[in-house]
């Protein structure tokens, strides 16, 4: 008998559900599995080509020349508040975010291709392109996906000086498989973190910045990267690895821990099959569970089961395109052959990546007629049609800030 | 066995290619965060699966170090059956190269029990005590000698019930309403029209926890129903876990032909042991690829007792008439409750005893896994596994934890030095 539905366990999911429990609700968070905090990056992308003005101007410009994109829905003031409960909360969790909305920071990939995010947490900062000096990015071979020198030789292309090193795995009891959590698990450990802070300082030459893959630690990652700092002499900076991501799994935990505190609970590993309701008003929804169906009847519910690429919308071979979990209608390209533009990578993207539920200015669901589906129903994230996040580079921005909104929008009815 | 192509054979074949390697699975695996003996799910899970032809040989036996807890399906975003997949993976070996006799014993817990529980239970524990003879145990079966063994009961929970019975002058045989209900499709118990449930006790609670069921009894008949101890045996687990699907179907058959008439009739079964109930609602019928319709409405009609409560409690029909509990108990939802994907309804009812208050730990599983922990090669791992969560139970200063399942009872206090109990007995002291 929870009073509100969150469905999705992503940024949008987390930040509504977030909203509703510290409003005094209870919600309870259904997800098919783990979401998409651990395939990001864990920056805050407001709006890539933001250029000089910087991604708050550049949203606000958006929201004027696009009035369908879901930027329009929260405004200006709506994401700068999202943000800023969003700031307070990592803060307060020993895992600061820094930047700021009013310019956009470069940040380098894994790659050593050079990113924009407006918002970073501080374990990323001192990769910020405009530091300047030589950069020195070191990792192991045993880090999968994570290749100094090919990312240095990229990064030293686009004028800025770097060398890539591989470290030595300090003495372990593992030997044969790696992954971004096990790094994580091993820097928790002092004993390895001293013996990588001593091979970085013997390796840093004349670097005056860091780079190492984002494993630094699940615990307390600010705390290790200021202690390898001290070792190593220069400051250090995490680059996103693939996934799994670490700073998204700290993300998560994060936002999960808070979420049960304030009275909400999450249920990973239930997905949403279908709904029920009528005249207006969503009564229950059905996940999938052993034997039977699990019924979860509710006031009011938050859909935030992400596009395309999260599995809130899907699409078939015929051309159908479909909202997973409620069954709502969509804004989508009518026909298959609409689904795309004549080249792969058309300035103005695939038409079908802006498919999705269309909602008023309360995040309600609209059908083709422009009425609410639902009364009780707010869309939230990646489900909202009009926008490209991946292309525009707002994933991150636009989920947290239509999730914090909709969470909003809800707790008031 | 043969791997007949059912159709959930055929589902998990078809569930590789939502694989779309992100490691999540990997990031969640507890056994693969401590030891290299296990890659991770999605290596020996949807990769290692595109090798295992029908008459290829088994390409690892890493598979044999899955501890079963199904995190990676839970936390798969794309809906891959990982851990379906390397349970039948496991029979695979198991069925090219024969069961263990250490496994062979382990998995036969009601036999095990009826060994073991009654009048000559001081001298069986007394032989699991002695760390001379689990010195010699481990050194010829090979089952650890630290590793948690429970202590049997001075009586089975089937005697108590039955002497019960005659102390109550009630030795009839049990009757079942005759008001025919059809199976409802409502997801909600039929029973709620009878006031009967059949208890699915299992062999932890007849051999070793007997408390457990007498809890279980007495809170369903505060809440007004009449509790049938219907014929029943092991839920076959322990051999599905090992691999021993043979076995584990002959097993699955008889529980569906001890209680099949009950269900027929609308009354439902109700078990305190979420991983017999989950094996009766899932993890026999998927892995068994048994679909008749005995099975389905077996598993359609079967509920973990916190589930049911929680149901009554959604009609307005639990007795809320509680004596207040002012505890924090740090508490524990096993994997196999996780697997039931009902989220924790046990938090959900004793949070109406005022004063009350659990603390769920998020810490991922206790190790144990049923058998797995128990075997020499495999308690370290185990213990590895666990220690996040003896450390939260330790932390959290109490003298009493609770967990709904009984192989991860021992463990926790095992590895944690507290007392453990099923959240049902704590729900029965609430109504004293």
């Amino acid at each position: 008998m929870r009073d509100t539905i969150v469905i999705g366990a992503g940024f949008a999911g987390l930040m509504g559900a977030l909203a509703l429990a510290e409003a005094g609700h209870q919600p309870l968070v259904l997800a098919k599995g783990q979401g998409v905090t651990h395939w990001t990056s864990g920056t805050i992308d407001l709006w890539a080509a933001a250029a000089d003005r910087g991604p708050r101007a550049a949203v606000a410009d958006v929201i004027a020349a696009q009035p369908d994109h879901p930027y329009g829905h929260v405004g200006v003031a709506g994401i700068d508040e999202a943000l800023a409960r969003f700031r307070a909360l990592m803060a307060a969790a020993r895992y600061p975010y820094v930047g700021s909305l009013d310019r956009n920071v470069l940040l380098p990939t894994a790659i050593g291709a050079l990113r924009p995010a407006a918002l970073m947490p501080a374990t990323m900062a001192a990769g910020d392109a405009r530091l300047g000096g030589a950069l020195l990015l070191a990792g192991f071979r045993e880090l999968r996906d994570f290749f100094p020198p090919l990312a240095a030789a990229n990064i030293t292309a686009q004028g800025i000086v770097a060398r890539g090193v591989y470290l030595k795995l300090p003495p372990i009891r593992r030997r044969l498989d790696f992954s971004a959590r096990t790094f994580a698990q091993l820097f928790d450990d002092a004993g390895f973190r001293e013996d990588v802070g001593r091979q970085l300082r013997a390796a840093r030459g004349d670097a005056t910045r860091i780079g190492l893959p984002a494993v630094l630690g699940l615990r307390d990652p600010l705390a290790v990267v200021s202690e390898l700092q001290a070792l190593a002499g220069a400051p250090i900076f995490e680059i996103p690895t693939l996934p799994p991501s670490v700073p998204g799994m700290r993300l998560f935990a994060i936002l999960r821990d808070a979420i049960t505190r304030a009275g909400g609970r999450l249920q990973v590993g239930s997905e949403v099959l279908r709904a029920a309701g009528d005249a207006g008003q969503l009564a229950a929804v059905y996940s999938e569970a052993a034997a039977r169906e699990q019924e979860h009847r509710a006031g009011s519910f938050l859909l935030a089961t992400g596009g395309i690429a999260g599995g809130g919308i899907a699409t078939d071979y015929t051309g159908a395109v479909w909202e997973t979990a409620l069954g709502l209608p969509l804004r989508a390209p009518m026909a298959r052959e609409e689904w795309f533009e004549t080249r792969f990578l058309h300035p103005d993207g695939q038409p079908i990546y802006r498919a999705g539920v269309a909602t008023d200015e309360r995040l309600r669901p609209l059908d083709g007629h422009g009425r609410v589906v639902y009364q009780n129903v707010a869309v939230a994230g990646a489900a909202l049609a009009g926008a490209d996040p991946v292309r525009e580079g707002c994933y991150s921005g636009l989920t947290l800030a239509t999730g914090w909104q909709a969470g909003q929008v809800l707790s008031r009815l | 066995m043969s791997m007949t192509h059912d159709h959930i054979e055929l589902s998990l074949e078809q569930s590789l290619d939502h694989c779309i390697k992100c490691n999540i699975c990997t990031a969640a695996c507890p056994v693969s965060a401590v030891t290299d003996l296990f890659p991770g799910p999605k290596y020996v899970g949807p990769q290692a699966q595109r090798f295992r032809g029908q008459h290829q040989p088994s390409p690892d036996e890493s598979v044999d170090y899955c501890s079963g807890c199904r995190v990676c399906n839970t936390v798969c975003p794309t809906g891959v059956r990982i851990a379906e997949l390397n349970a039948r993976a496991r029979a695979k070996i198991v069925a090219d190269h024969g069961l263990p006799l250490r496994n062979r014993l382990l998995e036969r817990s009601e036999l095990l029990g009826r060994l073991g529980c009654g009048p000559q239970a001081p001298l069986a524990n007394f032989t699991l005590t002695n760390s001379l003879l689990r010195l010699a145990i481990e050194r010829i079966v090979g089952v650890a000698r630290k590793a948690p063994l429970p202590a049997f009961a001075t009586y089975t929970f089937r005697s108590w019930f039955k002497r019960r019975e005659q102390r109550t002058g009630n030795t009839e045989q049990r009757t079942i309403d005759d008001r025919r209900p059809t199976i409802d499709q409502s997801h909600r118990p039929s029973s709620i029209v009878h006031r009967q449930v059949v208890y699915f006790h299992g062999c932890a609670t007849n051999y070793y926890e007997p408390r457990v069921g007498i809890a279980a009894v007495e809170v369903l008949e505060r809440n007004g129903f009449e509790v049938i101890l219907a014929q029943q045996n092991c839920c076959g687990l322990p051999m599905l876990s090992n691999g021993d699907f043979d076995a584990a179907r002959r097993y699955h058959e008889h529980n569906i032909a001890k209680l099949l008439p009950y269900i027929q009739r609308g009354i439902p079964v109700v078990g305190t042991s979420t991983s017999c109930t989950l094996t009766l609602k899932e993890e026999a019928p998927e892995l068994l690829g048994m679909h008749e319709t005995g099975a389905r409405m077996l598993a359609e009609q079967t509920y973990d007792i916190f589930e049911f409560l929680w149901l009554l409690h959604e009609r307005g029909e639990l007795n809320t008439n509680f004596t207040p509990i002012t505890r924090t108990l740090p508490y524990h939802p096993p994997c196999q409750l996780r697997a039931h994907r009902i989220g924790r309804p046990a938090l959900d009812v004793l949070a109406l005893v005022p004063g009350l208050r659990l603390d769920e730990s998020t810490a991922s599983c206790c190790g144990i896994a049923g058998t797995y922990g128990l075997k020499r090669e495999k308690y370290q791992i185990a213990m590895d596994v666990g220690a996040e969560l003896f450390d939260v139970v330790r932390a959290s200063g109490s003298d009493l934890a609770l967990c709904d399942s009984e192989t991860c009872r021992w463990q926790i206090t095992h590895g944690s030095g507290v007392a453990t109990q099923h959240p049902i007995e704590l729900l029965r002291a609430a109504y004293a």
